[in-house]
């Protein structure tokens, strides 16, 4: 017979610990997102409704709805955002549908590539086409010269051009999500559906694509706010007739209280339509989300004849159009002198010594700022992650929604929100905020904080329970099982998640701009003013040097988790 | 209608998922593919569905050829495994589905939708959407689903497995009571010998991409053909050794567990190596035997489970084979205790002897 396992010599007792009350460890970051996200806003939509003096009055938000030239511009902004959403979906269905379901000659590298439009901010993808597309760029003289054309082509200045950039820019963020819900239809359903009858594009239309919908609809109210509220990308191609633009210069401005106070009510509009379109997606998402556990993905099926060549042909030419911005700012980085030539003639360094050596004032700030801002998003954004998904505190539903809220919040309407907020002295510290730099990697922090709280939860939902209820059986405290089992199990997630925050961070092209004091210039502001005042050289060697800090920030995630991370892009919530 | 498949090969890269079945499913009957995970029957259902092409051989359905025919234009009805009731379609909706895209007029699509649903027992609860309904009640939309396109056959793959037990027996019931009433031909996937005892008319016992045997539950049961299926098919004893000497079809093979004898199954020439099985059922206690025992196995109780209309011993005998002894309606048994010294014995015409089957 079998020996006991174990003799009987009693272990000594597991210390008892003093414990906190859970809340205890909440309110650090209840009060962290109070003052950073609540009172802001709550600022500009007091100010949107309030005279400098305090009195409440509508008169402001009339002023603004009655003024044809507002009315104009905010028609334009929807018809831009609108359009931007519809080709993203065009092209970001199309490509998560061949991606996911069929089979075709580099359709891997296909797979990888999609992702990295997104490393480009479009303030530089934009500047990157002016270059290649511009009335004095490559193609245009490439046109003028052999083909005797005789006035440029305007391929790019004017909406159409801003739709252009936005649309190569935000495509990926629809992929993404539609990959995720595509790859989540189990191949019964669809086979249920062939049983049925249904072959073809009527099985698609009627099963395939109402299954992603909450996938793609959570991608598209994120495109929408984004494209609508861009004020950078337009201004480079000269236009200013957006409501996003209009709202940069009313505030830039110092001469007219009037101009400044629409600015505010545009930031308000702009934060109050982020709330509307995240409660309208949740609620659709929430009735349509179906939780479908996948037994068996639908094959990929190898495609044939033509398609062979068409489908390919389809990536190369978006994935081309894509990169176009990318030569264009490598080869304005490097050009001496370029005018009137396709390409550069003469190449030098002088730009990227310039803005390295002579003034890296752009390149250290976004280097410092960003990464004290990752600093904050770790401190808060981990434990707020474990909050939501492990705890029961009070108020999570509310942290989940303000952390949602946030990823949709365009940076113009945070921007506006913390130069009200934060101009005065705060009550109790009497600090001004406004004029310290902490409020550079704190609005990134703010910004970027939901990618890092979203991988965390992510993380946290994969790591089953049990892993730490069997610790806490053998004696671990709460702390002990975080740091011995927890941690040690989603670190790559938390990381990846990191990453894309600093990635992001690293773009802000938004609330720095508008926030920025002589002295904390980031390189998204260098761009942008070099660019605005005709030092076109050293905006391109900032674009530069920035793609490659993101590429290699997308790199790292890659390498950490694969490819899987359409569930940090969505306003459907988590 | 028949199904009739010919020498079908299905194969998966280098797998053969099926590596030369042939059978023919006669009209109205309810056959049932039984097996282990991963020996061929649901990608011998899905070929007979249509949703995979056999690499070779030939599928009927009757005498028309189905190569290459699709799953819609073979007038199948399937129920899967999760059920894959679309989310975004309410009750109603999934089961009418089919017949809206027959371009069936509304009011005839009505009246057999509700009349479906009726016949599966879910009356009244068409506007419900399937998250707002129970595995059991997901089953029978399922169900109805595959059943209102008239189907000429119906195909089921293991539509029970993901169901409790008590709604699995019942189900099991309705299922065989609906498919009695409509004398549809039933082709039904399942891993568990039980559900393909009580439910079908004939079983084929599938292993590694064949067929190993096609037979009436009792055939099964009874007359298994291979050691596989004496295995497989209910509980066994399988005890391995030599054959000693071969005489009038009944064979004595020397275990460990000392001389056993029983009817042989195979060419079995003294000096090979074979398998006894008995079923627990027909091993008795000596001294509760009526009469004389043509063999016994003397040995240990080590374990006594009592279930009330059997008691079940796992008896210790010679070389430290376990045996389980079966002791039916145990009122006027005498329990032995774990320890106890005990003797068995079962009729040589109730064991089988089998080849060895070198592969396992």
């Amino acid at each position: 017979m079998t020996a006991p396992v174990a003799d009987a010599v009693p272990l000594p007792a597991v210390a008892r610990r003093r414990r906190l009350p859970p809340v205890a460890w909440v309110l650090p970051i209840y009060a962290f997102l109070f003052l950073f996200i609540v009172f802001p806003l709550w600022r500009l939509f007091a100010d949107a409704v309030s005279t400098d003096e305090g009195q409440w009055t509508v008169r402001f938000l009339l002023d603004f709805v009655r003024d044809a030239f507002y009315q104009r511009a905010l028609l334009n902004s929807i018809v831009v955002a609108g359009g931007t959403v519809l080709g993203c979906a065009v092209i970001g269905f199309l490509a998560a549908f061949l991606l996911v379901r069929y089979d075709f000659p580099g359709r891997a590298l296909f797979s990888y590539l999609t992702m990295l439009p997104i490393i480009m901010p479009p303030l530089v993808g934009i500047m990157g086409l002016v270059f290649i597309l511009g009335r004095a760029g490559t193609v245009n003289v490439l046109l003028m010269d052999y083909l005797g054309l005789r006035a440029p082509v305007n391929f790019i200045y004017g909406w159409h051009g801003v739709l252009l950039a936005m649309i190569l820019h935000y495509f990926p963020l629809i992929t993404l999500n539609v990959v995720d819900g595509l790859s989540k239809v189990d191949a019964s359903l669809e086979e249920a559906a062939e049983a049925a009858g249904a072959r073809g594009l009527r099985k698609v239309l009627d099963i395939t694509i109402p299954l992603v919908t909450p996938g793609f609809i959570s991608g598209a109210t994120l495109v929408f706010i984004l494209a609508f509220a861009d004020f950078a990308t337009p201004l480079v191609v000269g236009v200013q007739n957006l409501i996003a633009s209009q709202a940069y210069l009313n505030i830039v401005q110092f001469v007219d209280r009037r101009l400044f106070k629409m600015g505010i009510v545009i930031g308000a509009l702009m934060a109050a339509m982020a709330i509307v379109f995240l409660v309208v997606a949740r609620r659709v998402v929430a009735m349509r989300e179906y939780a479908v556990v996948s037994y068996r993905a639908v094959e990929r099926r190898p495609l044939a004849g033509p398609w062979r060549i068409a489908v390919p042909a389809f990536f190369t030419t978006v994935l081309t159009l894509a990169f176009l911005p990318y030569l264009g700012v490598a080869l304005a980085a490097f050009g001496r002198a370029w005018s009137l030539t396709p390409f550069p003639t003469r190449f030098t360094l002088a730009h990227l010594d310039a803005v390295l050596h002579l003034t890296p004032i752009y390149v250290i700030n976004t280097l410092r700022w960003s990464a004290l801002a990752v600093a904050i998003i770790l401190a808060v954004g981990v434990p707020l992650g474990w909050v939501l998904a492990r705890s029961t505190v009070p108020g999570r539903g509310l942290m989940d929604a303000i952390v949602t809220l946030v990823l949709a919040l365009p940076g113009t309407a945070i921007g506006i929100a913390y130069i009200r907020a934060f101009h005065f002295p705060l009550p109790l510290v009497g600090v001004v905020l406004s004029r310290l730099w902490i409020i550079m990697p704190l609005v990134l922090a703010v910004r970027r904080m939901p990618y890092t709280v979203r991988a965390t939860f992510a993380a946290l939902l994969n790591l089953h329970r049990s892993m730490e209820e069997a610790a806490a059986s053998v004696g671990a405290s709460g702390l002990r099982t975080f740091v011995d089992v927890t941690l040690p199990l989603i670190w790559r997630g938390v990381l990846a998640g990191a990453l894309f925050s600093l990635m992001f961070a690293l773009q802000e092209a938004a609330a720095t701009i508008l926030l920025f004091l002589p002295g904390w210039e980031t390189m998204t502001v260098g761009i942008f003013t070099f660019y605005t005042s005709g030092t076109i050289g050293q905006a391109a060697a900032l674009g530069f040097v920035l793609i490659l800090l993101c590429a290699a920030t997308l790199y790292a995630v890659y390498r950490l988790t694969g490819a899987r991370m359409g569930g940090l892009f969505g306003s459907g919530g988590g | 209608m028949q199904v009739r498949l010919t020498d079908v090969v299905k194969r998966f890269g280098p797998v053969e998922a099926m590596a030369g079945v042939s059978v023919t499913i006669t009209d109205g009957e309810f056959f049932t593919l039984l097996g282990p995970s991963g020996c061929g029957k649901t990608t011998t259902l899905r070929v007979i569905a249509g949703f995979y092409d056999p690499d070779a051989g030939t599928v009927h359905f009757d005498d028309t050829l189905m190569n290459g025919v699709p799953p819609a234009e073979r007038g199948i009805g399937i129920v899967f495994q999760n059920y894959a009731l679309w989310p975004h379609m309410t009750v109603y909706e999934n089961v009418a589905y089919g017949l809206r895209l027959r371009r069936v007029p509304p009011a005839e699509i009505r009246r057999r939708v509700e009349a479906t649903l009726e016949q599966v027992g879910l009356q009244g609860l068409g506007d419900r959407t399937p998250g707002q309904l129970s595995g059991g009640q997901q089953q029978r939309v399922a169900v109805a689903r595959a059943l209102v396109l008239n189907p000429r056959v119906l195909l089921l793959d293991e539509p029970l497995s993901n169901l409790d037990a008590k709604v699995r027996a019942r189900l099991r019931s309705e299922i065989r009571r609906l498919q009695q009433e409509l004398r549809i031909t039933t082709v039904y996937v399942t891993h568990d010998q039980e559900e393909a005892m009580v439910l079908s008319d004939r079983i084929a016992v599938m292993d590694r991409g064949r067929i190993l045997q096609i037979g009436t539950p009792v055939d099964l049961y009874e007359r298994p053909a291979s050691l596989f299926v004496a295995d497989f098919i209910g509980t066994n004893n399988l005890i391995a050794g030599t054959v000693t000497a071969s005489r009038d079809g009944q064979v004595v093979v020397e275990t460990p567990a000392g001389p056993l004898r029983g009817v042989a199954r195979g060419a079995l020439a003294p000096g090979s190596r074979a398998v006894v099985a008995v079923r627990p059922e027909h091993l008795v206690l000596q001294r509760e035997a009526p009469g004389p025992l043509d063999v016994t196995l003397a040995g240990r109780v080590v374990l006594s489970q009592y279930l009330g209309n059997v008691v079940r011993y796992e008896l210790e005998t010679g070389g430290g084979i376990v045996v389980l002894v079966d002791v039916h309606d145990p009122r006027r048994h005498r329990l032995l205790a774990p320890g106890a010294e005990a003797t068995v014995g079962f009729a040589a015409t109730s064991a089988l002897v089998f080849p060895e089957d070198r592969q396992s």
